[in-house]
């Protein structure tokens, strides 16, 4: 297994190095800060998104990760070695966000160039392409030049190319950006795949939805710097909040019932209501005060935060 | 394979795909055929004595030498200075060197499979030039094979120092700057020869510092040397009492010190360019 670490002779095996680990990564461009302290971990195995705006140093980090780009502070270990490692990078798969491969190259040989790149053995080139070229999808097209190939035909061949070597790490910079609802529809499936396998998939987007599909656990990253981390149910929990209608009470009477959550009328005449941080479960109990104060419940409907809220009240959006 | 094996026959696959092989194939069979008319003409046309004919052919030759030369230090400029540059700002570099290679190994395979790609032009045109003008008029210069390496290692000179200012500037700053200090470096030369008829001192110093700087015009002034008998110098410089002021004779062969600076120069600004592209933020 790709990163495992022999036993030693006491029969008694280290415990395996995280995916990613960085401590207070930071990169700096002259006064620009493009990452400011970037701590988090990556267990092997999981899809893990890498979320945040615009600008919020993302492929900073993948740059860094990748020894693309040297950090001006902190540190940070890929597979159990230094970022940057050479020979780790036999078991890594990248997919640049933005990219070119030599139009003048079949997707084929494109695709061996890679294999001999990462030293593949000879007789394993022909079938590792070709694998590749099917998962991806450009089966039949393998001996068309990469200049005729449209941009989502080329994020392809990039995927496949990441893909080159059963990597047990594979870094995505934005994978699905060029590409239309069928193919990322396929990359996902791709993802999960992979997960599968073992695979460990840091995944780069801005994209909420495609996090929200694949990932296991997100890092939502802002101004160079994390700003939460969890699995998706864990960033979208927000208390409970519901939009009540009631009739038959005098107004102001939702006063009375302060305890449940924070109020607010939502309507002139009072009788819509949106009723937030409440206690999980409490839903059925707030009807019951509402008739026992004399109301009528027209109508309950329970909110649910999304990830794009969450998103947004983590980027201090809204 | 080797990284730098692979590169440099990826370099090479790219000039043949390009067409760039065949442009100069296709330039060169022109060129090398219009010199042959002229070689020729020149022996055969009636209009020199023989004594004349015995002058012009070394210096056309020079002339036709000085020709490739120019395009060979073009073409390492230009290919050179494409070389890293483009394909950072393209991207194709990031998908190379995220893969299990140094970058010292991709600009290496860069820079070996260009030298291959100037050695192999340099030899083919030399080789059919000498052809051509020994068919045409039955002259042969002293040393074709030293003067053709010689042309070659002027190309292999400005090739390197262009990959490395690559690794920094884009691709148009790059060959300009390399274009216009390999033409200074000329002028240079031409002041040198000039100082030296004239004695003029100061001018002579300058000459000779920019040499050891940019060794592409004492390289070029080596190959002159294995171009023209030793007869004909004489001649020329009998002829004229500031036969000393011709760029295009050379009295001394090319000191076996200053082939050693030239193998030092460009050892060391390989060096520089690899460590700079090392160091380089993709």
């Amino acid at each position: 297994m790709p990163g495992q670490r022999a036993s030693d002779p006491g029969g008694v095996q280290p415990p395996e190095s995280p995916a990613i680990h960085t401590i207070e990564l930071s990169k700096r461009y002259r006064a620009v800060v493009a990452l400011a302290g970037l701590s988090m971990t990556v267990a092997r195995g999981e899809v893990f998104g890498f979320l945040g705006p615009n600008g919020a140093g993302k492929t900073t980090a993948v740059k860094l990760l990748l020894g693309l780009s040297r950090p001006t502070g902190g540190e940070a270990m890929v597979l159990g070695a230094p970022a940057g490692d050479i020979e780790t990078r036999r078991q890594i798969g990248y997919l640049p966000e933005l990219f070119r491969f030599q139009s003048w190259l079949t997707a084929r040989e494109v695709l061996i160039l890679h294999c001999r790149l990462m030293r593949m053995t000879r007789q394993g080139w022909a079938a590792a392409a070709e694998d590749a070229l099917h998962v991806v999808g450009l089966e039949g097209r393998g001996d068309d030049k990469v200049g005729t190939f449209s941009k989502g035909m080329q994020q392809r061949l990039g995927l496949g190319v990441a893909l080159l070597g059963e990597p047990a790490l594979v870094v995505l910079d934005e994978p699905t950006s060029a590409l239309d609802p069928v193919g990322r529809h396929h990359v996902r499936v791709i993802i999960r795949e992979l997960r599968d396998r073992g695979t460990t998939v840091f995944l780069n987007t801005h994209l909420l939805e495609e996090a929200e599909h694949v990932c296991d656990r997100v890092t939502i990253i802002s101004k160079g710097r994390s700003v939460a981390t969890g699995t998706l149910a864990e960033l979208k929990v927000r208390r409970p909040s519901a939009r009540l209608r009631v009739t038959g009470l005098p107004g102001g009477w939702w006063r009375r019932l302060g305890s449940f959550g924070r109020w607010t009328e939502e309507t002139p005449d009072g009788e819509w209501l949106l009723v937030e941080e409440m206690s999980a479960g409490r839903v059925p109990e707030l009807v019951s005060a509402i008739v026992a104060l004399g109301g009528r419940v027209e109508a309950v409907i329970p909110e649910h935060q999304s990830l794009e809220e969450s998103f947004l009240k983590l980027l201090g959006e809204t | 394979m080797n990284p730098v094996l692979t590169i440099a026959s990826l370099t090479v696959r790219e000039a043949v795909r390009r067409r760039l092989v065949a442009a100069f194939a296709v330039l060169s069979v022109v060129l090398v055929g219009a010199s042959g008319w002229a070689f020729y003409k020149l022996s055969h046309g009636g209009a020199f004595t023989s004594g004349e004919t015995n002058l012009a052919l070394p210096q056309a030759v020079v002339l036709f030498m000085f020709m490739f030369s120019f395009v060979v230090a073009l073409s390492a400029s230009a290919i050179g200075s494409l070389a890293v540059s483009s394909e950072i700002d393209s991207g194709v570099l990031q998908t190379v060197v995220a893969r299990p290679v140094r970058r010292s190994e991709v600009l290496l395979g860069k820079w070996l499979g260009l030298a291959g790609l100037l050695g192999a032009y340099t030899a083919i045109v030399s080789g059919l030039q000498v052809a051509v003008v020994y068919w045409t008029s039955g002259f042969v210069a002293p040393d074709p094979a030293a003067a053709a390496a010689l042309v070659f290692a002027e190309g292999v000179v400005l090739l390197t120092f262009v990959l490395l200012l690559s690794t920094r500037l884009s691709a148009l700053a790059g060959g300009v700057v390399g274009i216009a200090l390999f033409g200074l470096a000329w002028l240079a030369g031409v002041g040198g020869t000039l100082a030296t008829a004239f004695n003029i001192h100061a001018l002579h110093t300058a000459s000779e510092v920019s040499q050891y700087l940019l060794p592409t015009n004492g390289l070029w002034q080596g190959a002159i040397y294995y171009l023209e008998p030793s007869s004909f110098v004489t001649q020329q410089l009998a002829a004229s009492p500031v036969g000393q002021g011709d760029p295009f004779l050379a009295l001394t062969a090319p000191p076996w010190q200053y082939l050693v600076w030239a193998g030092i120069w460009l050892a060391l600004v390989l060096t520089l360019g690899l460590v700079s592209f090392e160091r380089r933020e993709l």
